[in-house]
């Protein structure tokens, strides 16, 4: 454990859909050098808080947020706040691929530019670069970045998806299940992806896959029903879960 | 329950295995491939109609159509130093041509001529507007005035007509000799498509209700596509949904099912009226007939469809492309018009044409607002008078004389030509701007 302030904490969030409380009452924290990922049965609430914090739910119109969120002690609810830089600082990575349709260069450069992050054309040439280094794509795309990003395979695209987020400068990365539209090899680069991005951004995962989980993070968190059942140590919770509940879907009881 | 169950298994278990080579089971196929082969045929026959009922269309348009754009001319001797015609020649290089040579009486030496040529009532065989051919050919060499000679000038529409073989038998007779000494003839001419009305048919062109169209089609388009693809925006993008624009939402719906005359009354009331509201006025006092109110009220018809066709365009773009640029921290308005509006393009430009070619073809709203006046002149701006292609068509077919009724089909094919460009461009605007996934 670090003596660091966590980048962003949750305090007793829950969020409701109209009537429907799809999170109740999640407090966690989630810091700068680990990866958090976020296990459970379909339908528990993961998905929902992970998009709380980057206020992606702004976007769906009966959803109500209460409790405090935090990046960096300050309430990105708050008024103050704005969300359009918070979704820059808070980037996020969807389940399915989205690149969108025009080349691999637009998409990649498509955030900076619209931050204002490059202050000339060769500028915004590295920033693209360096963001497909990094999501380790360059090797494959360098010679074609004029090409749709749409033709490329799905791993690709994901991959692409990723230094699309990159390329703002995020904090935080969140990834919804980022891996379970790809086939196994494709997963294995997102995983290997997600362990060299670690330290550089705090990272946020949400996945079905358990494996994955205990491969990629250093802390998990169970939710079950909307209740965040159990979080700690990746190692902890996988050998050792304090809860009944965490036992039984780790052990593949239900799930 | 328990019960009811098991003796269903045990039915189930006691069920023969199914054999698909009974007989019944032999005319259930046949029937099957019947049926297959029955609806083959009314799909064929149906699109064998309509293409017949196309084809008859066409041909007969054609057919009708092509002598429109002809003109019968004859072949008119004149002695102009025996016509007594007084012309300075001084005159003829100046403006003032046009002045100097009807003052001189040439529109009566033309006539006079033409009953020296072809006898007594011979000045009926030439138009009216023969003598307008003739001034121009002696602007164009003014030496003819000094010797006797021969112009081709427009021949009446009696002479027309009897070139078609319809006419009394005093005058298919006449034009028959003619014809014979080769004298008269048809030939190619496109003033249909530069001239205006007129009550001749034979001097008709359809000019000024093909640029009265394209000035109405331009301010509709000015006003229905920025207000109907806003409009379209906001109610998709921003609007909450409640019962307001719910309310908004079927009242769209019902706009675009409205007669389009309704609309023509809605145009004359409001833009033509008073621009009343209770009792003061609160807008400009607009010209009749003009292409501005007939482009505002036709506006009015086809923006329900742009907003239906522009909110379907946008409703069909992936909401992951949405999230996908919202999560890297666009506004709701750079979303909007750096990604779903240029997706969407395709199907707001289809949707918006397709209402710019109902905007084209309608009649009834423009009767309504004045805009059936018998108009010679081309407009020469959006408030002067004018007239549009369908209502010239209407009007033409109203006339009683002969010769409208091969301008009109003339007419027809011009308006036929112009929505073909239109969808066309809506076909190459389409596949412009799709994107490939």
């Amino acid at each position: 454990m670090t003596d660091a302030p966590h980048k962003m904490t949750a305090r007793d969030v829950s969020v409701f859909y109209g009537e429907k409380q799809a999170v109740k009452n999640v407090s966690i924290d989630i810091d700068m050098d680990r990866v958090t990922a976020f296990i459970g049965p379909s339908g528990c609430g993961k998905s929902t808080f992970l998009r709380t914090l980057n206020r992606m739910n702004d976007t769906i119109g009966n959803a109500r947020v209460e409790g405090q969120i935090t990046l960096d002690g300050e309430d990105i609810y708050s008024s103050g706040m704005d969300v359009v830089q918070l979704r820059a600082r808070v980037g996020m990575v969807f389940q399915k691929p989205n690149p969108f349709p025009k080349s691999i260069f637009e998409n990649v450069a498509y955030g900076p530019r619209i931050h204002g992050l490059a202050n000339s054309k060769a500028d915004l040439e590295e920033i693209v670069a360096r963001s497909l280094r990094r999501a380790g794509l360059w090797e494959e795309v360098k010679d074609r970045l004029n090409d749709s990003g749409t033709a490329l395979s799905g791993g690709q695209q994901q991959r692409l998806c990723i230094a699309r987020a990159i390329a703002v400068d995020p904090e935080v990365i969140l990834m919804d299940e980022p891996a379970s539209a790809l086939d196994p090899i494709a997963t294995a680069k997102i995983e290997e992806l997600i362990h060299e991005l670690r330290g550089r951004y705090a990272i946020v995962i949400v996945t079905h896959n358990m494996q994955q989980a205990a491969r990629v993070s250093q802390r998990t968190a169970f939710f079950h029903l909307g209740n965040l059942v159990e979080y700690g140590d990746t190692d902890n919770i996988f050998t050792a879960p304090r809860e009944e509940r965490t036992k039984d879907y780790i052990t593949g009881r239900y799930g | 329950m328990n019960n009811a169950r098991a003796t269903q298994s045990t039915q189930a278990q006691e069920r023969a295995p199914t054999d698909w080579k009974t007989v019944a089971m032999q005319r259930r196929i046949r029937k099957r491939y019947r049926a297959e082969r029955r609806f083959r045929f009314f799909g064929i026959a149906a699109v064998v109609l309509s293409a017949a009922f196309l084809a008859f269309l066409l041909v007969t348009m054609v057919a009708q159509g092509w002598r429109g754009f002809t003109r019968t001319e004859i072949m008119l001797p004149i002695d102009f130093p025996a016509s007594g015609m007084m012309v300075e020649r001084a005159q003829l290089d100046t403006a003032g041509a046009d002045l100097a040579l009807a003052g001189a009486g040439l529109e009566n030496a033309v006539k006079s001529a033409a009953a020296a040529a072809f006898g007594p009532g011979g000045e009926s065989y030439i138009s009216d507007n023969a003598w307008v051919s003739v001034r121009k050919a002696i602007k164009h060499d003014a030496s003819v005035l000094d010797r006797k000679t021969q112009m081709r000038v427009p021949a009446s529409s009696e002479v027309d007509q009897a070139m078609a073989g319809r006419g009394t038998s005093e005058i298919l007779a006449a034009v028959a000799k003619l014809k014979n000494a080769g004298l008269v003839s048809r030939h190619l001419n496109l003033d249909f498509l530069k001239v205006s009305d007129s009550t001749d048919p034979v001097a008709v062109g359809i000019w000024g209700a093909l640029k009265g169209s394209l000035l109405t089609m331009f301010v509709t388009f000015l006003i229905a596509f920025p207000v109907g693809v806003l409009s379209a925006i906001y109610l998709e993008e921003y609007a909450p949904r409640n019962r307001w624009t719910d309310l908004i939402e079927v009242s769209i719906n019902n706009l675009a099912a409205v007669p389009s005359i309704i609309f023509g009354l809605l145009g004359l009331a409001v833009f033509l009226g008073s621009w009343s509201l209770f009792g003061y006025r609160v807008g400009p006092l607009l010209p009749r007939s003009a292409a501005l109110v007939g482009g505002l009220t036709l506006a009015l018809m086809i923006m329900p469809v742009i907003v239906i066709a522009s909110r379907n365009a946008i409703k069909a773009v992936p909401p992951s492309i949405r999230d996908a640029a919202l999560g890297i921290g666009a506004s709701p308005i750079q979303v909007v018009f750096h990604h779903v509006l240029p997706l969407a393009m395709p199907g707001i430009l289809t949707g918006t044409i397709i209402g710019m070619a109902r905007a084209l073809g309608e009649t009834a709203p423009l009767l309504l607002i004045g805009m059936r006046a018998f108009i010679v002149t081309p407009p020469g701006g959006l408030t002067d008078p004018a007239t549009v292609l369908p209502v010239q068509i209407f009007l033409w077919s109203d006339e009683v004389s002969r010769g409208f009724v091969e301008k009109t089909s003339a007419a027809i094919i011009v308006l036929l030509v112009f929505l073909l460009a239109m969808n066309g461009l809506a076909i190459y605007l389409r596949n412009k701007f799709e994107t490939r996934w």
